[in-house]
């Protein structure tokens, strides 16, 4: 009689342990000042996560598991997303952890995985510096900080006329003082001439002053790295005190729909970088394709999605995929996996080098007649830069 | 030589802008004691109203101001008799703490009725400015300090003259003597919160003119507004707008020389130092 409840009771137990699911967790901005941008993770990872569910789920070893998805709101509190990411592993026992937004959560954040030894992927922070300290457990899908402009800089020597001096303007954050870092290096061996190099604070609302010097150096072309509050501000305060480059470009805001909305017709001209754009050849094991998919995100959660929504819905994608590279969900063995994990995806090609991080190239692109146009990209032109930008009065 | 008249007229110009920010907060406190630390919230909600007059009824956003002004009023009017009047005879930790209360519900009402993107108000002249010899003024931005110093002067007018005003002064001088001549504290104090309001609601539909807005705008704000309450002193409107014109200019300098991360620096460091040197403010008599 034991013997069979012992037998019974095994049965059960195995039953249950096939039916459990595969639990992701993350800490994401979904009310704060940058609630605005978390938003793109937290649907990012559900809409990836419903694809992946409703294909059967995750292939682990034999059999098949489902993903369910753990999502905290952070309220865009670094140290509370800190607590978080220890509740999600100490208390909520959550398997995997996905990232938050932004490079200086994710720089806190991703010592909460290192020293857990559970892999954390993440598409929410470019900072080099993350991945500078040797962590073995962080995963990044965003392009380089440091290379953010690098396709700017490269279509700006080949501009004619060829634009002499630049003003680098950045926020004293991680993310941007890694942008400024790596611009530097990329302005000095494009061989441009840096008329102005100038860190501002972070959500700084009065840009008076730094567009009055841009003025006096009078600067052909102006680098901002920011994020989007900063970015809004400056290109309307520019405008009011009719300062305007032959070229201006943002890190942060220019492929958003908000972004074009919340300036209108003063949007256009403004010039940026994406590391995505939703092409049909961006092919996909879930979503078909990245302009499918752009549609399907349209659809569902009614604005367009950016960068962020993609690389939110890579990381998802190179979690399951080396889950099942793996056939385990130890974090070890998975975190193994996922440093040889390549596989094509709706973001691109996504594979991490060695200390985590992936490399994607970006696309420079301008916001023209309302709408985002891919400009140069892989060392060619693919359309044509409104260059020099006609003056404030003309539009 | 251009550039530091730039620097200066532009700081002037913010300065009007923040002392506007200032002047409800500087006179709620000055009257009924209370900081207001929701004061940033109702200059979001200004701009929102202002926002939506603008988008959704084509109303010009100067025109809107008014409207604005008095949607704000209301607010503040029943959020000082349905609350804070409960417990203004508490001490002045309770009053923080309702008043910071109030900034997080209205802070996530925002986010739910409006969502977290970014907003401007963008009339058609909203970039339009004109230039004298190499310098540039923003019409936005001139005419929101016309109105700052236009709403200064009203302020004052009516706080020394009219029958109201003098019973808000009464109110803030001596309590008891005023009942005694007839003023009824609670509508006083009702008006007084109101009239703050009104003037955060102003403030904030100029804000949402030369910069963004989102939810969350507020809080940066009541610190801005609380600073130059500070410097100014609470005795008088003209105070406010030294105060503010003060810290504008002096933010702008400081982007200039020393480098725009440390704007904040200097404005927190003048608090301290104001705070050590004239605790009334820079026009207060020093105690």
């Amino acid at each position: 009689m034991k013997r069979i409840l012992f037998f019974l009771a095994t049965v059960f137990l195995s039953a249950a342990a096939w039916a459990q699911p595969v639990t992701l967790g993350a800490s994401v901005q979904l009310t704060g000042p940058v609630a605005n941008t978390g938003r793109y993770y937290k649907d990012a990872y559900e809409f990836a996560v419903d694809r992946i569910n409703a294909a059967g789920g995750v292939k682990v070893g034999a059999e098949q598991r489902k993903i369910a998805l753990k999502i905290l709101d952070n309220q865009s509190d670094v140290n509370l997303s800190v607590r978080q990411y220890v509740q999600l592993l100490g208390q909520d026992k959550v398997n995997f952890l996905l990232g938050p937004f932004a490079s200086n959560f994710v720089l806190a954040d991703s010592s909460v995985a290192e020293k857990n030894r559970v892999p954390m992927v993440q598409g929410g922070g470019a900072s080099d510096q993350i991945y500078a300290r040797g962590y073995r457990y962080i995963f990044g899908t965003l392009a380089a900080a440091s290379d953010y402009f690098g396709s700017t800089i490269e279509a700006m020597t080949k501009l004619d006329p060829r634009p002499q001096t630049v003003a680098l303007l950045y926020a004293d954050d991680a993310f941007d003082v890694s942008v400024a870092q790596g611009t530097r290096e990329l302005l000095k061996k494009a061989g441009l001439k840096t008329v102005l190099d100038e860190r501002y604070s972070t959500n700084a609302s009065d840009f008076a002053a730094l567009l009055s010097r841009i003025r006096s150096t009078q600067a052909d072309a102006v680098l901002v790295a920011g994020h989007e509050t900063e970015v809004l501000n400056f290109v309307r305060q520019a405008k009011s005190l009719d300062v305007r480059p032959k070229l201006y470009s943002f890190t942060v805001g220019v492929p958003s729909a908000d972004f074009r909305q919340a300036l209108g017709k003063d949007a256009n001209g403004a010039s940026g970088m994406t590391a995505w754009l939703p092409s049909a050849q961006l092919k996909d094991r879930w979503f078909g394709d990245a302009e499918r998919f752009a549609h399907a995100w349209k659809a569902k959660f009614g604005y367009e999605p950016d960068y962020h929504a993609a690389s939110g819905v890579a990381t998802v994608e190179a979690l399951v995929n080396a889950i099942e590279a793996a056939g385990s969900t130890d974090p070890q063995q998975v975190r193994d996996a996922l440093a040889r994990v390549s596989f094509d995806s709706l973001y691109g090609r996504v594979a991490f080098n060695d200390k985590g991080q992936i490399s994607l190239p970006q696309t420079m692109v301008q916001i023209q007649n309302d709408k985002v146009v891919p400009i140069y990209a892989a060392g060619a032109f693919i359309n044509k830069l409104e260059y020099p930008l006609a003056p404030w009065g003309d539009h | 030589m251009a550039l530091l008249a730039q620097i200066v007229v532009s700081g002037v110009l913010l300065g009007g802008l923040y002392a506007l920010m200032a002047l409800g907060l500087a006179l709620v406190w000055g009257v009924l004691n209370i900081v207001n630390l929701s004061h940033g919230a109702l200059i979001m909600l200004g701009a929102y109203a202002t926002y939506f007059l603008f988008t959704g009824a084509h109303v010009d956003p100067f025109a809107a101001l008014p409207l604005a002004a008095a949607a704000l009023f209301a607010a503040g009017y029943l959020i000082q008799r349905g609350i804070l009047n409960l417990v203004i005879r508490g001490p002045m930790f309770n009053t923080l703490l309702i008043t910071f209360g109030i900034e997080v519900i209205l802070t996530y009402l925002a986010q739910l009725w409006f969502s977290a993107d970014y907003r401007a108000i963008n009339p058609r002249y909203a970039g339009s400015s004109y230039t004298f010899g190499g310098v540039t003024v923003p019409l936005v931005q001139a005419l929101g300090f016309a109105i700052a110093i236009g709403l200064t002067a009203a302020m004052w007018l009516f706080l020394l003259h009219s029958r109201t005003g003098r019973g808000i002064r009464a109110a803030a001088q001596n309590l008891v003597a005023a009942r005694l001549y007839g003023v009824d504290p609670k509508r006083i104090y009702a008006l007084t919160f109101g009239l703050g309001a009104a003037l955060a609601g102003v403030a904030g539909g100029l804000y949402g003119t030369v910069s963004q807005i989102n939810p969350y705008i507020g809080g940066p704000l009541t610190a801005k507004s609380f600073v130059i309450a500070i410097i100014g002193g609470l005795d008088n409107p003209f105070g406010v707008v030294v105060g503010g014109l003060f810290l504008g200019i002096v933010e702008s300098l400081t982007a200039l020389y020393v480098g725009p991360t440390y704007r904040d620096v200097a404005s927190f460091g003048i608090l301290v130092l104001v705070l050590v040197a004239r605790p009334s403010g820079l026009l207060g008599r020093t105690a």
